[in-house]
C-alpha cells in the first residue's frame, strides 16, 4: 500500500508539473497548448545538448536548460502565436500542434531518433530510495516530487502577490479592461508561455534523468492534458488533488484491475467528469457560459 | 458572392440551383470531364493519390458540417472513422461480406456513437465539448484494439474486396472512380444541407445560440442531429477506407489523423463545402508535393538521411504559416481569385449590387 | 503581395505534375519504404543507413554484375497510409520491395505487392507469418527476430537456466496487438513445458511510470520474466523491477540499444537473446562495418547489425538473378539463396522454396559480467530448425 501512495505522488507530480503549462497558457489567453508535451521532450533534449556540449556538471545544465527551455516558450509567442491573436481560438489551437510537429521534426533532424540518457552524461546516478512503509523510489522520483511542490509554490506566490503576476491574472480574466488599465497583455501572455515551457521543460528534464529521453514522449502530454482538465482547466490550484486522483486511479487500476486499462483510465475520469461537474474540480464555473 | 453587374436571378428554379450561370455549368462539365479521363493520363500512384483526396473529403465535409455550420467542435473524429472500419471488419469476421450491409451498419453504428457524444453536448460548449468527444476517441480505440487482438490479427485485420452485383471492386482506378464518385454526392449532399433548414439552424446555432433559441430554433434537436449526421457520413467513409485498402488496423486510427481532419477544414475555410475539399486536397497532397519538390533539388549524398526530419518539419511549417497568414484559408483564395476574374476591370462590387 | 502568394501556390502545383526523373534503366531498382522518422523510427531508421552505406560501397566497386544497384527511398513514418501510397510508387519500377517498419504497415504492403507481383523483403521489421514455411512465394524475411521462434528458444532458455524446477515465469508484453498475441501464446505454451505462470502483464505503451507493472510482477513471486516487445517497454519493467529490489533473473529480446544499456545498467541479472551478435565480441565483420559506415551514418556503428545482414541476402540475391533481372526471376533466385553471415548471426541464412524465413536460426544470449567487467555471452549458439 505504501508503494502504491509513493507511485501515485510521484506519476502525480509528473501530470502535475505538465498540466500547470496547460493552466498557465490557458488561464492567460484562452488557448490550449496541445505542444505542451513536446515542452517535456524539448527540456530533455535540451538538458542532453547542454551535458553533451557544454560540460559544467548537473549544477550548470540544469538551470541553463531550463532557461533555455523558458526562452524558447518566450520565442514561440512572439513569433506564432502573437498573430494568431484576432483568428479563431480553434485556429491557435491547431497551430500549436503544427508547433508540437514542429518541434518533433527539429529533434529528430539535430539529435536523430536514438534512446539517450542525459544523466549518464551528466555523471548523475539514480540509487534506489527506501521510504518509511516499505516503499522503494528512485532518487530521480523524489527530485519530481520536490520539483513539482517548488514551481507549485512559486507559482502561486508569483501570482498571489508579485505586481506581475497579479497583471498575469487581470488580463487573464478581462484582457479588454486590463489593457485598458495600461497592462500589456502580450508581454504577460509570453511569460504565461515562458512558464509553460519551463514547466513543461523541468517534467522532462526530471524524465529524461529517471527513465530515458526519446522523441516520441510527448505521448505523456495528452495524459497531463486529462488531468488539467480535470482540476479545472482555469485553475492552477485544481492540478494538484486532480493530479492525484488521476495519478491513483492509473495506479490502482494496474495492481488490482485490468493493467490494460490504465491507458484509458485518464480519459474515463475525464468522461465522468464532463457528465457529473464539466468545468473541473475548481474551475470557475463561468467559463462553461463564456465559450 | 459577388456577380458582374447586370445579372439576375428571374425564375426560381435558378435561385434554387446549385449550378446557375452557364460559365459555371461549362466549368463544371470541364472538370468532370477531366476526372473522368485522369486515369488515362496519369500514373498508378498519382490515382490512389486521388482516391486518398476522395476518400479525405467525404470525411472532411462530414466534419465540416459538425464543427463548420454547427460550431461544434469535435476532436474525436478518427474514433468514428475507426468505428465506421471495424465495424466492416466486425461484419466480415462473422461471414457478412456485402458492402450494403458493411456500409448500412458502419452508418448504424456511427449515429449511435453520434448519439452518445451528441447528448452530453447539450450541456458542454467549446472545449469541454472537445474533450468529451475526444475521450469517447479514446474508448473506440480501446475497443478496437481489444478486438483486433481478440481475432488474433496482430498486424492488422484483412477484408476482401467487396462485390457490388457482378461486379469486385479491385485496383486502383476502380476504386478511384468510385470515391470519387461518392465525394461528389457527398459534396451535393453537404452543399443542400447548408442550403437547407437544418443548415440555417446549425448556422444560426453557431452564431448566437441564445439568439437562435429565441427564434424558436429547437437547439438541442439541431445540435444532436448535427453530431449524429456527421458521425453517419465519418463511419462509413471508415468502412470505405476499410474496402479500399483491404485492412484494418487499430494503429492507423491515431490522434494525428483527428489533427488532420481538422486541419483540412480549418485550412481549407471553416464553414465552407468547397473548402473542405480543398482542404483535403492540401492537407493529403502536401508530404507529396514536398517529396517530389525535394526530389527536384538534388542534393548530395550526406544530406539525405536529414531530408526526411526535414520533409516532415516543413509540413508543419506550411501548415502553420498557412493558418497564420491565410486565415480565410483556401475558400479565401479562390473566392479572391474568382473575384477578381468576375470583377475585371472593376476591383470592387458595385455599391448597389444583387449579391 | 497576394499575387506572391498565388504565384507561389501554383508553382507549387505545377511542380507536382513534373513527373519524378528515373535515371537509367541499367540499374537494379530496388524500393525501400522504411520508417525514417516518426515514432517508431528509433528501430528501423538505421536500417536505412545500413542499406546506404552497403550499397555504397557495392556500387563504388562497380555493382553488381556490372550493374548498379540504385535504392528508392520512402519514408512511411509507420503509417500504413504512407505505406500504401509509398508501396504503389515504389512498384512501378522497382524489382523488389524492402520493408523496415512497424508491423501496421504490413498488411497494406503486402496487399500492394500481392497485386503488383512484386518480391517483398522484410529487413527490419518482425517477420511476418507468411515467411514461415509454408510460405508466400514473394515474401521474405531476414530480421532476426521471428515471434514463435523466439518465444520458442526463450522459454528453453530459461527452462534450462531454472534447471528443471517448476520456475515462476511473470511474461510482459506492450500493447500492441503483435506482442500481446504472441506473448499470449507464451504464456499457453509455458504451462505446457511446465512452468508456473502468473498471467500476462500488458503495458500501455505511454506509460509514465513502470513501477505499478513491476510490483504486480514482484508481488506475484516472479522468479523470471520474459519481456518481448519494443525496447522502451522491456527494458522499463525491468529497471523498475530493480529498483524495487527484486532478486530475479529478466530476460529480454535485444533490440538495437542492448549493447549501450547492458553497459549503462551493469546488471548481471538482465539477460538480452538476439540473432545478431554484439559489435563487443570485435569479430572481423563488426570491424568491417565499422570502418565502412564511419561518417557515413548518423547513428552508431552497432546499430546496423540488422539491415547489413539484410543487404548482404539482398546482395546475394541479386549476384544469384544475373542480368536482366525480372521479378518473377529474383523471386525465384531469393527461393534458393544461401548467404554466409560472417558470424552477425550464428549462421547462414538459407531460404527454400518453402520456407522464406531460414532454414535454421541461431540464438544467442548475453548479460554483463560483474566478475570480468565486461558484456559476455552465455554458452554459445543455439540451433533452432525451422519446419
Amino acid at each position: 500500500m505504501a508503494q502504491v501512495l509513493a507511485t501515485t505522488l510521484v506519476v502525480a507530480s509528473l501530470y502535475a508539473l505538465l498540466a500547470a503549462g496547460y493552466v498557465l497558457v490557458y488561464r492567460a489567453s484562452r488557448v490550449l497548448n496541445l505542444a505542451q508535451g513536446d515542452m517535456l521532450t524539448l527540456g530533455g533534449y535540451l538538458l542532453f545538448a547542454v551535458a553533451a556540449n557544454v560540460g559544467g556538471g548537473p549544477v550548470l545544465a540544469i538551470p541553463v536548460a531550463a532557461a533555455l527551455a523558458a526562452l524558447t516558450g518566450f520565442l514561440i509567442y512572439l513569433v506564432l502565436m502573437r498573430p494568431m491573436a484576432g483568428h479563431p481560438v480553434f485556429a491557435a489551437v491547431l497551430v500549436t500542434v503544427t508547433l508540437g510537429i514542429l518541434l518533433r521534426a527539429a529533434i529528430v533532424l539535430v539529435f536523430t531518433d536514438q534512446i539517450r540518457h542525459p544523466a549518464q552524461l551528466l555523471g548523475l546516478g539514480n540509487p534506489p530510495r527506501r521510504l518509511p512503509g516499505g516503499a522503494v523510489v528512485s532518487t530521480f522520483d523524489v527530485l519530481t516530487v520536490l520539483t513539482a511542490a517548488a514551481l507549485f509554490a512559486g507559482l502561486f506566490l508569483f501570482l498571489r502577490l508579485s505586481p506581475l503576476g497579479i497583471q498575469m491574472r487581470a488580463a487573464g480574466e478581462r484582457a479588454l479592461l486590463a489593457s485598458q488599465r495600461g497592462i500589456d497583455f502580450h508581454r504577460l501572455f509570453a511569460l504565461a508561455w515562458a512558464l509553460a515551457a519551463l514547466s513543461g521543460a523541468l517534467a522532462g528534464i526530471l524524465y529524461s534523468s529517471n527513465v530515458r529521453l526519446e522523441p516520441s514522449l510527448d505521448v505523456l502530454g495528452l495524459k497531463a492534458f486529462a488531468v488539467a482538465l480535470v482540476g479545472g482547466l482555469d485553475s492552477l490550484g485544481g492540478v494538484i488533488p486532480a493530479a492525484i486522483l488521476v495519478a491513483l486511479i492509473e495506479v490502482l487500476t494496474v495492481r488490482y484491475g485490468n493493467p490494460l486499462l490504465s491507458d484509458v483510465s485518464p480519459f474515463l475520469c475525464l468522461l465522468a467528469m464532463l457528465l457529473v461537474r464539466p468545468w473541473g474540480l475548481f474551475g470557475t464555473r463561468e467559463e462553461l457560459e463564456r465559450v | 458572392m459577388a456577380l458582374g453587374g447586370g445579372y439576375f436571378k428571374t425564375t426560381y428554379a435558378s435561385d434554387l440551383a446549385l449550378v446557375d450561370t452557364r460559365l459555371r455549368r461549362v466549368a463544371l462539365a470541364a472538370l468532370v470531364a477531366a476526372l473522368l479521363v485522369l486515369p488515362r493520363l496519369t500514373s498508378s500512384f498519382v490515382l490512389d493519390l486521388a482516391a486518398q483526396v476522395a476518400l479525405a473529403a467525404i470525411g472532411a465535409l462530414a466534419l465540416n458540417v459538425l464543427t463548420g455550420l454547427a460550431g461544434q467542435i469535435s476532436l474525436g473524429h478518427a474514433g468514428f472513422i475507426c468505428a465506421g472500419a471495424f465495424t466492416t471488419a466486425a461484419l466480415v469476421e462473422y461471414g457478412v461480406r456485402s458492402p450494403w450491409a458493411a456500409l448500412a451498419g458502419a452508418a448504424a453504428v456511427g449515429a449511435a456513437l453520434g448519439l452518445m457524444v451528441g447528448i452530453p453536448s447539450l450541456r458542454l460548449r467549446g472545449l469541454y465539448l472537445a474533450l468529451g468527444t475526444l475521450a469517447m476517441h479514446h474508448v473506440v480505440l480501446y475497443v478496437a484494439s481489444e478486438l483486433q487482438s481478440r481475432w488474433g490479427a496482430n498486424t492488422g485485420y484483412s477484408i476482401p474486396p467487396p462485390r457490388v452485383g457482378a461486379l469486385t471492386l479491385r485496383g486502383t482506378v476502380t476504386w478511384y472512380y468510385v470515391l470519387t464518385g461518392l465525394a461528389a454526392l457527398t459534396l451535393c449532399f453537404a452543399a443542400n444541407l447548408q442550403r437547407s433548414r437544418a443548415g440555417r439552424a446549425w448556422m444560426a446555432i453557431r452564431d448566437r445560440e441564445i439568439a437562435a433559441a429565441s427564434v424558436g430554433i429547437d437547439v438541442a434537436r439541431y445540435k444532436v442531429l448535427a453530431f449524429v449526421c456527421s458521425s453517419m457520413v465519418t463511419s462509413v467513409a471508415g468502412a470505405l477506407f476499410a474496402f479500399q485498402r483491404g485492412f484494418v488496423s487499430v494503429e492507423a486510427f491515431g490522434f494525428l489523423v483527428t489533427v488532420e481532419y481538422i486541419a483540412m477544414i480549418i485550412i481549407g475555410g471553416l464553414g465552407s463545402a468547397l473548402g473542405a475539399v480543398l482542404g483535403a486536397a492540401f492537407v493529403t497532397l502536401l508530404p507529396y508535393v514536398i517529396d517530389a519538390l525535394v526530389a527536384g533539388l538534388k542534393l548530395q549524398a550526406g544530406a539525405e538521411y536529414y531530408l526526411f526530419p526535414a520533409k516532415f518539419g516543413a509540413f508543419g511549417l506550411l501548415m502553420a504559416l498557412f493558418l497564420v497568414f491565410e486565415p480565410q484559408g483556401l475558400v479565401g483564395i479562390w473566392r479572391r481569385v474568382r473575384n477578381w476574374f468576375l470583377l475585371w476591370p472593376f476591383r470592387y462590387r458595385p455599391l448597389r449590387s444583387t449579391s | 503581395m497576394r499575387r506572391i502568394r498565388l504565384g507561389t501556390l501554383a508553382v507549387v502545383l505545377v511542380t507536382l505534375a513534373v513527373p519524378l526523373s528515373s535515371s537509367g534503366q541499367d540499374a537494379y531498382r530496388i524500393g525501400m519504404s522504411a520508417a525514417i522518422t516518426g515514432r517508431a523510427a528509433t528501430g528501423y531508421a538505421p536500417t536505412y543507413e545500413a542499406y546506404k552505406a552497403y550499397f555504397k560501397r557495392i556500387n563504388d566497386a562497380g555493382g553488381i554484375n556490372g550493374r548498379k544497384v540504385e535504392i528508392d527511398y520512402e519514408d512511411d513514418r509507420g503509417e500504413p497510409q504512407r505505406a500504401a501510397a509509398a508501396a504503389k510508387k515504389l512498384a512501378e519500377s522497382s524489382v523488389l520491395i524492402v520493408n523496415a517498419s512497424i508491423s501496421a504497415t504490413y498488411k497494406p504492403l503486402m496487399t500492394e505487392t500481392e497485386a503488383a507481383k512484386v518480391p517483398l523483403l522484410f529487413g527490419g521489421g518482425v517477420c511476418p507469418r507468411e515467411a514461415f514455411p509454408p510460405a508466400n512465394p514473394l515474401i521474405f524475411c531476414s530480421t532476426s527476430f521471428g515471434s514463435k521462434w523466439d518465444i520458442i528458444y526463450a522459454l528453453d532458455f530459461m527452462k534450462a537456466q531454472a534447471g528443471g524446477r517448476k520456475a515462476r515465469l511473470g511474461l510482459v508484453a506492450q500493447d500492441i496487438p503483435l506482442a500481446r498475441i504472441e506473448l499470449e501464446n507464451a504464456e499457453k505454451l509455458s504451462k505446457e513445458m511446465g512452468f508456473d505462470t502468473i498471467p500476462l502483464v500488458i503495458v500501455p505503451s505511454a506509460a509514465a511510470d513502470y513501477t505499478p507493472f513491476a510490483q504486480k510482477l514482484k508481488d506475484d513471486g516472479a522468479e523470471w520474466v520474459f519481456a518481448w516487445s519494443p525496447w522502451p517497454v522491456e527494458i522499463g519493467v525491468f529497471e523498475a523491477l530493480n529498483r524495487l529490489g527484486w532478486k530475479g533473473s529478466y530476460l529480454l529480446y535485444g533490440h538495437q540499444p542492448t549493447q549501450d544499456e547492458l553497459a549503462r545498467l551493469k546488471t548481471p541479472n538482465l539477460y538480452a537473446f538476439g540473432g545478431n551478435s554484439l559489435f563487443t565480441e570485435n569479430l572481423p565483420v563488426h570491424q568491417e562495418i565499422t570502418s565502412v559506415v564511419k561518417g557515413q551514418t548518423q547513428h552508431p556503428a552497432h546499430y546496423m547489425a540488422e539491415g547489413w545482414v539484410s543487404a548482404m541476402v539482398l546482395e546475394a540475391a541479386l549476384r544469384k538473378c544475373g542480368w536482366p533481372c525480372t521479378r518473377e526471376k529474383l523471386a525465384q533466385a531469393m527461393a534458393g539463396v544461401s548467404v554466409d553471415t560472417k558470424g552477425l548471426r550464428g549462421g547462414p541464412i538459407e531460404w527454400t522454396a518453402d520456407n522464406h524465413y531460414r532454414k535454421s536460426t541461431w540464438y544467442k544470449v548475453y548479460h554483463w559480467d560483474a566478475g570480468r567487467n565486461a558484456i559476455a555471452a552465455v554458452g554459445g549458439w543455439t540451433k533452432l530448425d525451422i519446419k
